[in-house]
């Protein structure tokens, strides 16, 4: 099944990454501005889970490469030279996945969720998508954009990580 | 008492396991399993009092598992861990024999309120 494009959708992207950031990001109002200014940031990845069923699309997070580390780690509370690469690619795809998951909670059922795809966004394309809202969350001075796609064809099955 | 934790991802299993500290359940065995095929096999080495589960894995779901583990006549109390929570799911996770749904993002007093019972 493929939405139609022009489907209507009730999400409140802004709440949702509020409580996502506030939990698990210890975002109090000093690190975490939401509901950001969109000024066309540069990211260098990409984080993402698919939907398939009633509702067909993506949730994706993209930021930069700073940013991923610093998520990384928070999220397994270690410095932040020390992460690897497989632990930025497990956090943000965690991110993505806590991201969907709620977002899919207020979408049309029923639909799959897919597992986490994390990539660098000069090889993500999401061909025949359009985006159907979008909020930006500033958090540590880094941009993350958080991103509702609807429509193309959801494939993820397996979980990738950052070149 | 001793609680798996399975989950696809480490962090997730990294921040389960804190906040498991952090709501003051501390003095309790942890094991992980990295997927339900894992918790399976987990469950029936281990012998753990609590089983903490993500619902989307690879190799077998949290919902697999969970109908996996009764239909072979183990009790042991069941939870979800997951980012998904709608109604349908409730309703599959009770069906199963699950005790409940905690929904990600959680914190320290969401595992308080809802595993008191069990692990207080």
């Amino acid at each position: 099944m493929t939405n139609d494009v022009a489907m209507n959708v009730d999400v409140d992207l802004d709440i949702i990454a509020e409580q996502v950031w506030s939990a698990f990001l210890n975002s109090g109002e000093d690190e975490a501005i939401f509901a950001a200014d969109d000024k066309g940031s540069h990211a260098d990845l990409a984080a993402s889970v698919a939907m398939v069923g009633a509702y067909e699309g993506h949730l994706v997070v993209s930021c930069s490469h700073k940013a991923s580390r610093d998520v990384a780690s928070v999220l397994f509370a270690m410095e932040a030279d020390e992460v690897s690469q497989d632990d930025i690619g497990d956090a943000l795809g965690e991110l993505a996945n806590v991201l969907g998951g709620n977002v899919k909670s207020v979408l049309p059922s029923p639909s799959q969720l897919s597992l986490p795809r994390v990539s660098a966004t000069e090889h993500e394309r999401w061909p025949g998508t359009v985006e159907v809202c979008r909020t930006v969350v500033s958090w540590r001075g880094e941009p993350f954009v958080v991103s509702l796609l609807s429509g193309g064809h959801a494939v993820h099955k397996t979980q990738e990580v950052p070149a | 008492m001793k609680i798996l934790v399975a989950d696809d991802s480490r962090v997730m299993r990294q921040i389960v396991i804190r906040t498991l500290r952090q709501a003051g359940f501390d003095n309790h065995d942890i094991v992980e399993a990295e997927d339900g095929a894992a918790a399976q096999t987990s469950v029936a080495a281990e012998k753990p009092d609590l089983v903490l589960s993500d619902w989307n894995m690879p190799n077998m779901s949290g919902i697999e598992l969970l109908h996996a583990l009764r239909s072979s006549g183990n009790s042991v109390p069941f939870a979800f861990v997951t980012s998904e929570c709608s109604d349908e799911m409730k309703a599959k996770a009770e069906a199963g024999g699950a005790l409940f749904l905690i929904s990600k993002p959680f914190t320290a007093e969401t595992f308080r309120e809802r595993l008191n019972d069990i692990l207080g």
